[in-house]
């Protein structure tokens, strides 16, 4: 694994336009950033994260199995109560998986540690499987970069493949909250997706979704909501006025209500307990779990439900640093070890993998000049050449 | 490789658009506006016309566009063009929607299931083209005829919505769910 600098494409703007990728740019600052690229071998992108990405989630489905049969551990998860029958149900009758992102700090060599899940919102997927492909192309048309060079990213392939399995009949709905350009751009990517597997699309946004006399959920022309992606999290969705419809509305949710256990930072000290010492785990406890004490007084505190890196404290010889603050862990934490991510000129990359249907699909690094990857991080390029 | 082998974008890119617009394919249907203008054709099988209206009038009061006042209704399907829906609003009002105006058969004509017969409708600014429930002009032809694939599918349920708003709050507070 290696950091290499490289000439971006004199017109990526445009082809970025062209291709409708309109939040490359944050605040003025770049957000894709293709003045370098990260090199791995195909020994590393096998061994080192795709086996462990597809063994990891099998080890979560042993975590999501536990859950369901112990109330006591959907208590420690702080999934509320009143909803802890529809999660479990989830889970029994099988409803289908979509999407999610493994993080992990990955230097090249010795086992990739996997930091969490983002096991229901995930972004960055449009990036990933769409404008890195198209930058992996060029740049080797261009002889940017050499002919020979790959990616691990088969992940357009992989969505249009999962979504056309689903058994979608009549209209699929996709829906995220509004006001921000990049859940936007992941739900149209992922309707234009779906078009492509057969399916009939409509785009709303999270707040218009309503309510008929029979508890079932409309969209904005009255249509009632039988399939729905959200791109909005479970425990948002159920701390809100409508959750109390959710069990009986009869909508089909993407991604089912299970993942709620996975994408929740509490997952990391369950995995610890029931696979401790595996490779690619870090060791992890629930805050005020007595075994904590292993870790000294060095460690990362996360909240138990939290995004874009807020709220994660690192504790080092009892100083803490907090980079991206923010409203989260009202819920309660977890403590794990602290492992540093790898240090590249400057930056810290974390190797995101993706999964599509339970299935490792690509990756995306994106680097930030913290040690907690924040929203603001840069989207980095990657490549395997032997 | 470990590459998709292409990647394709339907709407999101403004290259492809433009060569995927008028492809769309069209198929075989037959559109009557009653079940005796059916039985009178003889393209048409006769028990195939009575199944297929059956089931475009049961699916019509799930199906056809609601409102909940008859003044809504019609204004868009004109007046006299709207009857009372067996539902009702969580408040107990009434709920309205447009006449049946006739039914689209396809299964039979292609031989293969998957279309079903649904309700037609006529609009008030276009009263001589028959929509589906979902709005989609299926022409004015009687009988058989040829009508856009996406026409054909089922349409979906219509309901009356009696509340909204109430998902979003978190998203208020917190911003953009990236994770």
């Amino acid at each position: 694994m290696q950091r290499v600098t490289v000439t971006p494409r004199d017109d990526w703007k445009t082809t970025a336009a062209e291709h409708g990728f309109n939040f490359h740019s944050i605040d003025g600052d770049p957000y894709w950033d293709e003045s370098a690229f990260y090199q791995f071998t195909l020994e590393q992108i096998e061994n080192d994260l795709e086996d462990p990405v597809e063994e990891l989630e099998s080890l979560c489905f042993s975590v999501v199995e536990r859950a369901i049969a112990d109330e006591e551990v959907l208590e420690r998860l702080a999934i509320p109560e009143a909803y802890w029958g529809y999660v479990t149900d989830s889970w029994k009758y099988q409803e289908k998986n979509f999407y999610g992102r493994m993080d992990f700090s990955y230097s090249g060599t010795g086992p990739a540690k996997l930091l969490e899940y983002n096991a229901d919102t995930p972004t960055a997927l449009y990036e990933s499987s769409i404008f890195q492909w198209v930058w992996l192309e060029q740049a080797i048309e261009r002889g940017l970069i050499p002919d020979s060079c790959d990616q691990f990213n088969s992940l357009h392939e992989r969505i249009v493949e999962a979504l056309s399995k689903f058994g979608i009949d009549g209209s699929f709905h996709l829906a995220c909250a509004s006001g921000s350009e990049e859940d936007h751009g992941t739900i149209a990517y992922l309707e234009d997706c779906a078009r492509q597997a057969g399916l009939e699309t409509r785009l709303m946004e999270i707040e218009a979704i309503g309510i008929d006399g029979d508890g079932r959920f409309t969209d904005q022309a009255d249509l009632i909501i039988e399939w729905l992606f959200k791109l909005y999290p479970w425990e948002w969705l159920f701390a809100e006025e409508f959750a109390k419809n959710i069990p009986k509305s009869g909508t089909h949710f993407i991604e089912p209500a299970w993942k709620i256990i996975l994408s929740n930072k509490g997952l990391l000290p369950l995995l610890w307990e029931m696979h401790e010492g595996h490779p690619n785990l870090l060791p992890a406890y629930f805050e005020g779990d007595p075994a904590a004490a292993a870790l000294g007084d060095t460690f990362v505190r996360k909240p138990l439900y939290s995004r874009e890196g807020q709220n994660i404290e690192l504790q080092r010889n009892g100083n803490s640093e907090i980079p991206h603050p923010g409203d989260y862990g009202s819920e309660g934490h977890i403590l794990q070890a602290y492992h540093p991510l790898p240090l590249f000129d400057g930056n810290y990359p974390m190797a995101g993998c993706w999964l599509i249907a339970s299935q490792p699909a690509g990756m995306c690094i994106r680097e930030d000049t913290t040690f907690v990857t924040g929203d603001d991080a840069r989207f980095i390029p990657h490549v395997i050449l032997d | 490789m470990k590459r998709s082998k292409s990647i394709g974008l339907v709407a999101m890119s403004a290259s492809v658009i433009a060569l995927t617009a008028c492809e769309e394919p069209a198929v075989d249907a037959a559109v009557f506006e009653t079940l005796s203008q059916c039985l009178a054709n003889g393209d048409v099988d006769r028990a195939q016309c009575e199944a297929d209206f059956k089931a475009a009038k049961e699916q019509h009061a799930k199906v056809a566009p609601k409102y909940t006042s008859q003044t809504d209704c019609e204004a868009d399907f004109g007046a006299q063009q709207c009857e009372t829906a067996p539902y009702q609003t969580q408040s107990g009002g009434s709920v309205f929607m447009p006449l049946m105006m006739g039914y689209m058969m396809g299964s039979m004509l292609s031989g293969r299931t998957g279309a079903a017969s649904q309700p037609l409708y006529r609009s008030k600014d276009d009263r001589n083209s028959f929509r589906t429930a979902d709005n989609k002009k299926v022409g004015n032809t009687i009988g058989r005829t040829q009508v856009a694939r996406s026409s054909t599918r089922a349409p979906s349920m219509k309901t009356s919505t009696v509340s909204r708003g109430g998902f979003g709050a978190r998203a208020r507070s917190f911003g953009s769910v990236a994770g």
